[in-house]
């Protein structure tokens, strides 16, 4: 039995598991070929199983269970045939909506968080700029008050559901302020006049998940569309971000496990020189290591769960977690299309798309660089002292 | 109508390892509902939710398999029990039968009891033909469709090796289950959450009237062990056109072609 995990959370992974065996695995091959997968249906199946507001408040329709609820999401979904919809779920649900979820007005959570946890609305969470991606402090895009609406112009790259997304979270300049001062978070409806899909973005993985860069010309949304105070906006997206991170380094864990077992698997079946593979010592060796540092990350993650759950500042632990989960899945996925061969280079088989998908995990949701400076600055080697 | 479904709690994987008393050992892996007793309570649920009917679980087991029985009740069962008892530790397919006879006997107006076609650990296909011996109750096995179910009478189509059976039967009748007789669902989270602090009744063997001396079993098993490591298979060498044809007359050998 799991320290952290009791029956129910057991139940609710069995719920998840089966969901992804059914609903996810035998379409992803059309879903990668398409480009995009169909959020509006998925989204509404997961939300009749209760899967999209598991922490969230009850009043929205969420579950107000603990977060390791949202481990076994993110650890089942993580388990998929493809990195692209698991990363679709993940943004709507811990990645676009915990700021709402947490300082949103009650209408603003009436309005759009309890349609995102019934799956009627997708959600995508809008902070990169074609010239300010993990320099958040670099943003453009600006939002102007006039009378009781903000003005929004400007651009956002990068976006996850970008194309079929229903509500943006939108990090925007609300003051002339410079650096991290002078933003706010503001929740825009995509059925808005000004709001623009420029482009969908064609990527090196993740195929089944839509991307896009999207425009924001003289877009109006009331005031009231604001997350917390005016000027709050970079401080509460960096508390998302922490979600974020976690999120996509539990993920991850899942992934690679499900990856380096697959290869062990391959490795005893496939004879080269008179014996199996996985007889050969470098073999061995090699997934063992990468078995141990998987393991070592999954503890880190469930630590900074921990840590979360009562109410600590994760920022350094989970920016330590996110960078090796980056550099990890990277090893997994280059290790194991090696002892692979010539199956590991072709499209019959996972492996391709696993090399393909996980190189993301280096860059979004905060680029290694940027980890490394903020477990450095926590570290007091630079900035600050803590 | 009130459907029994009898459910089974077993090792998801069958890595299972091998005690030095010939016991399974199945520590660190994950119990699950036997498979093909998902395919039970499915059915049974479907047709409950029809005739605005009720189903109840009951599984024998240890306290462990409360999981799976809050699992069924998840789904959407009205009713669990469990029958755990010392001397039940290992019991054979032949006394479980008899032991959840009596639980369904205990229960009352029941109409319908389904059951998978086997476990997926012991593999015996005993307990379902057992449980109608014991109640007296005709048996329908193998069924892979239900077409009607009333108060009084039920059809099925029965997937036989080289036969696909319609039967007309009258009620109470026990039902075994095969794979794919329908889709289950997974329980929302919403129902895990109200099942989770649903008591769950434990009846002993006493409670049913029963002893120690009514389970002690016919079939000891004398031995167990792993089955032999499946062979690695056979790698043609040569150039193309040799493995080509050195393939063809292997599967010609083989009468595959």
């Amino acid at each position: 039995m799991s320290l952290y995990f009791n029956s129910d959370h057991e139940m609710f992974r069995q719920t998840i598991r089966r969901f992804v065996e059914r609903e996810i695995n035998p379409f992803v091959e059309q879903w990668e070929h398409e480009r995009c997968f169909p959020g509006h249906a998925l989204f509404k199946k997961l939300g009749e199983l209760g899967a999209l507001g598991v922490s969230y408040p009850e009043a929205y329709g969420g579950a107000g269970l603990d977060y390791w609820y949202n481990v076994v999401l993110a650890e089942e979904v993580g388990r998929a045939d493809c990195g692209g919809v698991p990363m679709a779920i993940l943004v709507h649900t811990d990645m676009a909506t915990p700021a709402l979820a947490e300082f949103g007005s009650d209408e603003l959570r009436q309005r759009f968080l309890a349609p995102a946890i019934r799956g009627e609305l997708i959600a995508a969470v809008a902070i990169s700029e074609p010239d300010a991606g993990s320099d958040v402090a670099s943003i453009r895009t600006r939002a102007v008050r006039d009378g009781d609406e903000y003005v929004i112009n400007g651009s956002k790259m990068w976006i996850t559901n970008g194309t079929q997304a229903d509500f943006i979270t939108l990090l925007a300049r609300t003051s002339d302020e410079a650096g991290f001062k002078g933003m706010s978070l503001i929740i825009v409806p995509t059925n808005t006049p000004g709001f623009h899909v420029s482009k969908k973005l064609e990527k090196l993985g993740n195929h089944s998940s839509d991307t896009a860069l999207l425009a924001f010309d003289d877009l109006r949304v009331p005031i009231a569309n604001r997350i917390g105070e005016e000027g709050q906006g970079f401080g509460l997206q960096m508390q998302q971000f922490q979600k974020e991170r976690l999120i996509g380094s539990v993920s991850a864990v899942a992934g690679m496990e499900k990856i380096v077992a697959m290869t062990i698997n391959y490795c005893r079946e496939r004879q080269t020189f008179g014996k199996a593979l996985i007889e050969n010592q470098y073999i061995h060796f090699r997934l063992a290591e990468l078995l141990s540092e998987i393991e070592a990350l999954r503890q880190l993650n469930y630590h900074c769960t921990r840590l979360l759950i009562a109410g600590h500042d994760i920022t350094k632990e989970v920016s330590m977690a996110k960078l090796k989960a980056g550099r990890l899945v990277r090893e997994v996925a280059d290790s194991c299309l090696q002892f692979h061969g010539g199956m590991g280079y072709v499209e019959e088989y996972p492996l391709a798309r696993y090399f393909r998908d996980s190189r993301l995990l280096s860059i979004g949701g905060g680029a290694d660089e940027i980890m490394l400076g903020i477990i450095a600055k926590y570290a007091g080697m630079i900035g600050k002292r803590r | 109508m009130h459907a029994v479904v009898c459910v089974k709690q077993v090792p998801e994987q069958n890595s299972v390892k091998i005690t030095a008393d010939k016991q399974i050992n199945s520590d660190g892996i994950n119990p699950i509902i036997n498979l093909f007793d998902e395919y039970a309570i499915e059915e049974a649920l479907q047709w409950a939710e029809k005739n605005d009917g009720q189903v109840t679980v009951i599984s024998l087991g240890s306290d462990d398999a409360t999981d799976s029985l809050k699992k069924a009740l998840a789904m959407g069962a009205n009713e669990a029990v469990l029958i755990n008892d010392p001397a039940l530790e290992h019991v054979d397919s032949q006394s479980a039968a008899k032991v959840v006879a009596a639980a369904i006997k205990k229960l009352d107006n029941v109409n319908i009891v389904f059951c998978g076609k086997q476990s997926t650990d012991d593999e015996t296909g005993q307990f379902g033909p057992a449980l109608a011996r014991f109640l007296g109750w005709p048996q329908l096995t193998y069924v892979f469709k239900v077409h009607e179910l009333s108060e009084t009478s039920i059809v099925v189509d029965r997937a036989l090796e080289d036969t696909l059976e319609t039967v007309e039967a009258s009620l109470p009748v026990v039902v075994t289950a095969v794979k794919d007789l329908n889709e289950p669902r997974y329980p929302s989270l919403l129902k895990i959450r109200k099942v989770s602090k649903q008591p769950i009744p434990t009846w002993s063997l006493g409670d049913l009237g029963l002893g120690g001396s009514d389970v002690a079993g016919n079939v000891q098993v004398a031995d167990r062990v792993p089955p032999p490591a499946r062979p690695s298979g056979e790698m043609i060498s040569g150039n193309v056109q040799t493995q080509v044809s050195s393939l063809v007359q292997k599967l010609v050998e083989n009468q595959i072609l």
